[in-house]
């Protein structure tokens, strides 16, 4: 099983380097034959990707959560997923290379440092401990990408209205179909930061003695839960929409993310698991 | 092969010629009929409101390579005097073409590159129908069938692998693309147009095209707005009300002459709340301008007016000339594709006889000995002997068909060598033409 999960590891990136080429070719040009093989590469490589994590579970018995470089790999994983379910979704495929390359970097930085780690602390085996930092992952994830096409939408937004009529004007998806896909990516990651908040909620005080409902990165990732839940209501029932709508995904996720950074440097506590 | 074309397009004849030349669908019925019947083996004719065109396959057998000359000007009075217009049409207006200028012009039309607009969509469309026209009126064969399919390949070639069809190159359908810019689809999207200028009532006419929901037409004269709700479809809505309308429309055309604005910013934008800050696309058509440009710094308002479009519309026509290295390579592999094809065609004949031939030989020794052998062993010799005489024959098939850099002459000598070597009955060039027509 090593060696299958040795071969994984060394062609995940290069998969992903390729779907990256490949979208890249077809965004910049108009050529039937990178349109076929990115279409044929995609799903193969998502596939291949939860192989690969389902295997490294299997063989060390944890869910690879364990390292950094475990913990990219997931990302990357997060990622393709929500790209894949939002081009699923959507059905419009110009944005795959801003939002592939991402699945790539985290891989290959992924591939090369990581470890086989058969020691590991008990609690890093609990699978709880797995769906709970997996859901949370892949909610960030969402939210991350939510920030990056809200990104393209203001980019797009400025060229139309500057009459600026460039590469990106012609082959970004319309306005529209960006707030969509920043909708969808925001409503994943709100439920799977959900699911992250309740299994946390459930299970950490009974693995952990000093569990607090204080705990500075609990209560900061409620909070920015409750801000995308509060955003998702405002764009549905208060016409919170277009350019305000983006620049709040944006905002939204520059506040997790360096609120998360700072509660991870200055306030450690039980909810460190490593 | 012997392809004529002679016509006259954009380039060739101005508008007040081309119209005349014009063909309805019966008279492209009528003249392919005659053409069958009076000059070609196969014809077929193209006309569109930029070209009228005539393609035919001379027929070798009943005008020989020498009488071509005359047998052209018969086609060119006939073509001429078709509409009864010869004494207008001058004889710049026309062009002839042969052989392989006559392919690449086709090609060239097929591509879109010879249209009055670089990058034509339209005129792919054009080509199929005329040639269905063709083929319901029997005057497609062969020949006819490879070059037209051909070149409609090409055409979809040249849609999807190069970008020469992209980008809107007339205002009204730039404004129509920017707007699909910022609506995914407009099917559930209501527009306005203020006035009835040419340019506004296109632009309306594409967004009907791309199926807008729903659309309200106002004019200062009421009746104007009901002849083109009639003519596009719409609603009409009185002039003295359409400012009631902002809230609710997603398209404003503005097209009317007016010393003032008669949309303020501050109109829009109160109209923006009431519509819950949804996006507004407005195109300002009028001269004076018609809508505050002031309108433009709102969030989710995108105004335009004639000069931002008109910029589009220079890019994509400078983008499209930049495809054309593009499109000649395609061309020219289409090119050498019915080269090939037609040498292949010339060659068949001779390979057919040459199996033929081997063939009959293998039969005739095998029935002269087969009495010899059991019941089991006659399928063996049967299976045997074949695969030798395949064996035998297939080097000298390959190079047959692979002689694409010989001259005429040289594959004419060399089927002859073979002829006569293996005893195959009949000249190679009779037979050919039996093949090809």
């Amino acid at each position: 099983m090593n060696t299958i999960i040795d071969i994984f590891n060394i062609l995940l990136p290069i998969l992903y380097a390729m779907l990256v080429w490949f979208y890249a070719k077809d965004f910049l040009g108009n050529q039937p034959l990178h349109k076929n093989i990115r279409a044929l590469l995609l799903f193969p490589t998502v596939a291949i990707h939860l192989i690969y994590l389902t295997l490294r579970t299997a063989a060390f018995d944890h869910v690879p959560i364990t390292t950094m470089f475990e913990i990219m790999s997931i990302i990357s994983f997060g990622v393709a997923v929500v790209y894949v379910s939002i081009e699923y979704a959507i059905n419009v495929k110009g944005t795959g290379v801003f939002i592939l390359f991402l699945s790539f970097l985290f891989q290959i930085i992924s591939s090369l440092f990581i470890e086989d780690l058969i020691e590991v602390k008990q609690v890093l085996r609990s699978r709880l401990l797995g769906t709970h930092v997996t859901s949370a992952l892949i909610g960030y994830v969402g939210l991350a990408i939510a920030a990056m096409y809200g990104f393209l939408y203001i980019m797009l937004y400025h060229n139309i209205k500057a009459k600026r009529f460039s590469t990106y004007y012609l082959k970004l998806p319309n306005l529209e179909i960006l707030e969509r896909m920043t909708t969808i990516s925001i409503t994943i990651g709100f439920i799977f930061l959900g699911i992250a908040i309740a299994v946390g909620i459930v299970w950490l005080p009974s693995a952990f003695e000093q569990f607090s409902y204080f705990d500075p990165k609990l209560v900061i990732t409620v909070c920015i839960w409750i801000l995308f839940g509060v955003s998702i209501m405002a764009k549905r029932y208060y016409g919170l929409r277009g350019r305000r709508f983006m620049v709040l995904a944006i905002a939204g996720f520059m506040i997790a993310f360096f609120s998360l950074t700072i509660g991870n440097l200055y306030f450690t506590d039980f909810h460190n698991f490593y | 092969m012997d392809l004529f074309i002679i016509g006259i397009n954009h380039r060739t004849a101005p508008l007040e010629v081309r119209e005349k030349m014009w063909l309805s669908i019966d008279e492209k019925r009528h003249m392919l009929r005659h053409c069958i019947k009076h000059f070609f083996s196969e014809c077929f004719v193209v006309s569109t409101c930029n070209r009228t065109e005539l393609y035919g396959i001379v027929d070798e057998k009943q005008f020989p390579q020498q009488s071509h000359s005359s047998h052209y000007q018969e086609i060119q009075d006939f073509f001429v005097a078709y509409k009864n217009f010869e004494s207008q049409l001058r004889p710049e207006n026309l062009y002839k073409l042969t052989s392989v200028n006559a392919i690449k012009h086709l090609f060239r039309v097929a591509a879109g590159v010879d249209s009055m607009v670089v990058g034509d969509v339209q005129i792919l469309g054009q080509i199929k129908d005329d040639f269905q026209l063709a083929i319901d009126e029997h005057t497609a064969g062969t020949m006819m069938h490879k070059l037209l399919q051909s070149a409609l390949h090409l055409g979809k070639r040249v849609r999807t692998e190069t970008t020469i069809m992209e980008g809107a190159v007339s205002v009204s359908y730039a404004a129509v693309e920017l707007a699909n810019k910022i609506f995914a689809d407009f099917d559930h999207r209501k527009a306005l147009l203020i006035g009835a200028g040419e340019t506004g009532e296109l632009t309306a006419k594409h967004l009907a095209g791309r199926g807008i929901g729903e659309l309200f037409i106002t004019n200062r004269t009421r009746q104007k707005a009901e002849e083109l709700a009639s003519t596009i479809g719409g609603s009409v809505v009185e002039f003295e009300n359409f400012h009631s309308m902002i809230a609710t429309v997603d398209i404003i055309i503005s097209s009317v002459t007016a010393t003032e604005y008669i949309l303020t910013a501050a109109q829009i934008k109160n109209s923006l709340k009431q519509r819950r800050h949804s996006p507004l696309f407005i195109f300002d058509i009028g001269v004076p301008r018609n809508i505050d440009p002031g309108a433009n710094d709102i969030d989710n308002v995108f105004l335009n007016d004639m000069d931002s479009l008109s910029n589009i519309v220079a890019q994509n026509i400078h983008k499209r000339q930049l495809e054309l290295p593009k499109v000649n390579e395609l061309i020219l592999e289409e090119l050498k594709n019915i080269h090939q094809w037609y040498r292949s065609l010339q060659v068949g004949p001779t390979i057919v006889d040459l199996r033929n031939h081997f063939e009959n030989v293998r039969r005739e020794v095998v029935s002269e000995h087969i009495n010899r052998f059991s019941e089991k062993e006659k399928e063996l010799v049967e299976l045997v002997t074949k695969r030798i005489v395949n064996k035998l024959l297939h080097h000298p098939t390959v190079t047959l068909r692979n002689g694409h850099d010989e001259t005429e002459s040289q594959k004419k000598s060399r089927l002859d060598l073979v002829r006569s070597l293996f005893g195959l009955s009949g000249r190679v060039h009779n037979e050919e033409k039996s093949e090809t027509h």
